[in-house]
């Protein structure tokens, strides 16, 4: 390999057929004389301009376009030095930083020596460990190119917002488990927001036996075996849902909150009790309207119930995950638009109440398609004041312009799937951590399983590796009809 | 020792076997590795203007003349073997004792309206002024079994040398092209003038005679001549005709010793408005020109005017600047010659006006 043109941080190599350097792959520009080398990755592979190949290639075809047949006479074996030259290739590299010293600067303000500078590849081992890429707390993502792991530190995730995007089918659920699960095997409590009801058997193997999450995993599903009763509720956690999630206006909340502490006080906060209220409530018509329409709604959600043996308490789940980690599965699978919200105002509520009171030390909420059910409001939120009692968030999603613009400004770490829609990689490219260039070359060129890793994760060295497989009851698989 | 190379026919090429010496002359391939084992400095200078030489300009007889008169033709599409050979040569570099250049000669042929071609070479020199008269010497002598003395001067220049060797893989292969080939058309790229520096006339009648023999006419195509016809070129001279027609040239003679063993034509094949020299072995009587050259036109696709099969061979023999490159990767990886690339004088002392050419 040769260096042939520096722009910016951009710089091109000139590589040959039998180097093999392919996109995503690391190199390393050692200068001897400088006592320096860069460290630039490899985001497109390209033909040399080669003089003449044109030519050559129009030569081969001029019989209306069918290959002239013929044969080659060719005694001093020219020919593979013509196909060297024409198979060279130029390496589109991102310079990621600068060697000296063994240590890493994210500096490219120096131009190495073009005749004298040696190219070599660089393994991710040998990058993760210039890098510091290892910690006390291991999660293996997966196997990179180069049959190496590629090993995350799971306290890189402590306190971050993460996002797992890409097309449909190529594996972020799987990936979002692996997080999930390895942070649980750390003793983490993690909350998982479940749209689709697939996170529930992660206490089982893939041939249904109990698995070593099995204690650790509190599957909950709204109106079966996850209710509420309203006493166990907080006046703001209620306000939230009757607000944020029922839209009700602000005289008609007033009046609820009036109704809501008179019962409090009288020890009647029942569901009976509310309608009872509301229905012998002196007020303006349209007030009692909007109450009783939205009593309606909190009723039918089958969410909350006046039966304290049914009741069950999402703290108590928390507690138990507390002390050996452990994941709270909301399963949203079958429930409505209205009473998800009014779940996912609950949960978050309650979570906040807990880490406001230092119940729990912090949480890790998994948001599949956060945007069926969050209110535009909480997308702010979560990332700022919630980040601040502890809620980090890894937000899942196929569609990537449904995150905000905001959110991504403010990712730290990014794991990004195939796409090849343009505008989808475009609003990734937002993300503050990541050059647009990289997500526009290696993104759309990665195969089904494969994860570009960006971030704190791995300190800013984008990686690419194959998502290591799960013994995991999944349940994540589309149905389908003809199989 | 070197492997003995032999030119093979693919299955569709079904000329007849030749009871002549078809084997690609070892001489040129051995001659060709010990030139460059000869190079005994570790560096060369990649030539800063490669030449890719095939002309030979000849001087105008004033007495030609062009009938006015075309002699029309009707195709004829008989399936008829139309066969071609060129070759090119190139300066790939300089040392300090000579330049090293490359050679390749290339044969076309028409067939059951598919395109087959055989390639021979590159084959790379080193030529020096030591070594220049038995390098060429030998190949003439390993090439062909009679030796015909030139009456020009034998010793050869240095810069000549790429053409001289050149011109000798092309008679060779016109050679064996003229005994494979039977009941044919063979195109020869530029004319039938010999008694040249490097066609003596004994040669190019043996060629002629060969092809004969086999029932074969040879037709040479200039891409461009010099002949004259009233002071204008002759293939400037076209007549309101519809083509393809002949035209017919007379008092095409040079000065002793060169001679020209065709008659001369201008041939405008099709409705293009080119026309090219087409010479037409002598000795073949007129209906077998006007024949041959109508078969060409039933049986070839003409570009321009110009024949494809012989489009092809030049296409195909011609060195592109990737197949330079490979050549120098060849020379310094397999002889360890380093590549250097001194200054350009033209370029140093006059700058962006030091082009070649206007110094």
């Amino acid at each position: 390999m040769k260096l042939y043109k520096k722009e910016g941080n951009i710089i091109q190599i000139l590589s040959f057929p039998n180097e093999n350097a392919e996109k995503g792959d690391y190199l390393m520009v050692e200068d001897a004389d400088a006592a320096k080398a860069l460290i630039v990755q490899v985001i497109d592979v390209q033909f040399a301009a080669v003089p003449g190949v044109l030519e050559e290639l129009l030569r081969t075809l001029p019989d209306g376009g069918e290959p002239i047949q013929g044969e080659d006479i060719d005694p001093l074996e020219i020919a593979p030095h013509i196909t060297y030259i024409q198979d060279a290739s130029l390496l589109i590299c991102k310079i990621r930083a600068t060697l000296e010293s063994d240590a890493l600067s994210p500096s490219s303000s120096w131009l190495p020596s073009r005749s004298q500078s040696i190219i070599r590849k660089l393994s991710v081992p040998m990058l993760m460990k210039l890098a510091k890429v290892d910690g006390r707390l291991p999660i293996i993502l997966g196997g990179t190119k180069d049959s190496s792991l590629l090993t995350i530190d799971a306290s890189a995730l402590d306190g971050t917002l993460n996002i797992i995007t890409g097309k449909k089918g190529c594996g972020k659920s799987h990936l979002s488990k692996l997080l999930m699960v390895s942070l649980v095997g750390y003793k983490a409590t993690v909350v998982i927001l479940d749209l689709n009801g697939e996170y529930s058997s992660l206490g089982m193997t893939q041939d249904g036996k109990r698995n070593m999450y099995y204690d650790k995993i509190h599957a909950l599903t709204p109106s079966q075996n996850f209710k509420v009763s309203l006493d166990q509720l907080h006046l703001n956690v209620v306000m939230g849902i009757m607000v944020h999630a029922l839209h009700l206006p602000g005289t008609s909340a007033r009046e609820f909150k009036r109704i809501w502490k008179q019962l409090k006080d009288q020890g009647h906060l029942t569901l009976a009790e509310l309608g009872e209220a509301i229905r012998n409530l002196n007020c303006n018509q349209h007030v009692r309207d909007a109450l009783v329409s939205r009593y309606h709604s909190l009723v039918s959600s089958g969410f909350f119930t006046d039966n304290a043996a049914e009741a069950t308490l999402l703290e108590e789940c928390m507690m138990k995950s507390k002390e050996n980690g452990g994941a709270i599965v909301i399963n949203l699978r079958n429930t409505g638009n209205i009473d998800r919200q009014i779940i996912v105002e609950y949960v978050l509520g309650k979570l906040v109440d807990s880490l406001q009171n230092w119940k729990l030390k912090a949480v890790f909420l998994f948001a599949e398609e956060a945007h069926l059910y969050l209110r535009e409001t909480y997308w702010d939120d979560i990332v700022t004041r919630m980040r601040h009692f502890g809620i980090f968030t890894t937000f899942i999603t196929n569609q990537p312009d449904t995150i905000q613009e905001t959110i991504y400004r403010q990712a730290d770490n990014i794991f990004l799937f195939n796409f090849t829609n343009e505008h989808d990689l475009d609003v990734v490219s937002r993300a503050a951590r990541v050059d647009a260039e990289t997500v526009r070359s290696i993104a759309r060129d990665l195969p089904p399983h494969h994860c570009l890793t960006l971030g704190r994760v791995v300190r800013d060295f984008p990686m690419v590796a194959r998502v290591r497989a799960l013994d995991l009851k999944t349940m994540g698989e589309t149905r389908l009809f003809f199989t | 020792m070197i492997e003995q190379y032999t030119i093979t026919t693919t299955p569709k090429y079904n000329f007849p076997q030749p009871t002549t010496d078809t084997t690609l002359p070892q001489r040129f391939i051995e001659l060709s590795i010990n030139s460059l084992r000869q190079v005994n400095m570790n560096h060369f200078q990649i030539n800063q203007k490669t030449i890719q030489q095939d002309a030979f300009t000849e001087t105008s007889p004033t007495q030609l003349q062009l009938k006015r008169q075309p002699l029309p033709l009707t195709p004829r599409h008989q399936e008829t073997i139309i066969a071609a050979v060129d070759t090119s040569t190139i300066k790939i570099g300089e040392t300090s004792t000579g330049i090293i250049i490359a050679i390749r000669g290339t044969t076309v042929w028409k067939q059951n309206r598919n395109y087959h071609y055989t390639r021979l070479g590159p084959f790379i020199f080193h030529i020096t002024e030591d070594n220049k008269n038995s390098v060429y010497n030998s190949i003439e002598r390993a090439y062909f079994t009679v030796q015909y003395q030139s009456s020009h001067q034998s010793a050869p220049n240095l810069m000549q040398m790429p053409m001289r060797l050149a011109s000798l893989l092309e008679r060779w292969l016109q050679t064996m092209l003229a005994k494979t080939v039977s009941d044919g058309i063979i195109l020869f790229d530029g004319s039938l003038t010999s008694g040249t520096i490097d066609t003596p006339v004994q040669r190019m009648r043996e060629i002629l005679t060969t092809a004969r023999r086999n029932h074969n006419t040879v037709l040479a195509f200039s891409k461009a001549t010099s002949l004259r016809a009233n002071g204008y070129l002759i293939t400037d001279l076209l007549p309101n005709h519809e083509p393809p027609y002949l035209l017919e040239t007379s008092g095409v003679r040079f000065k002793p010793p060169t001679v020209i063993l065709g008659d001369v034509y201008v041939a405008r094949l099709n409705k293009a408005n080119m026309a090219f020299r087409l010479d037409i072995d002598r000795e073949v009587p007129v209906e077998k020109k006007m024949e041959a050259v109508e078969k060409l036109i039933g049986n070839d696709v003409l570009q321009q005017s110009y024949p494809e099969t012989l489009r092809l061979a030049h296409i195909l023999a011609t060195f592109t600047a990737n197949e330079v490159l490979a050549m120098q990767h060849f020379i310094t990886r397999k002889h360890g010659i380093q590549i250097i690339n001194r200054p350009d004088m033209h370029r140093l002392l006059f700058g962006s006006f030091g082009k070649e050419g206007y110094a």
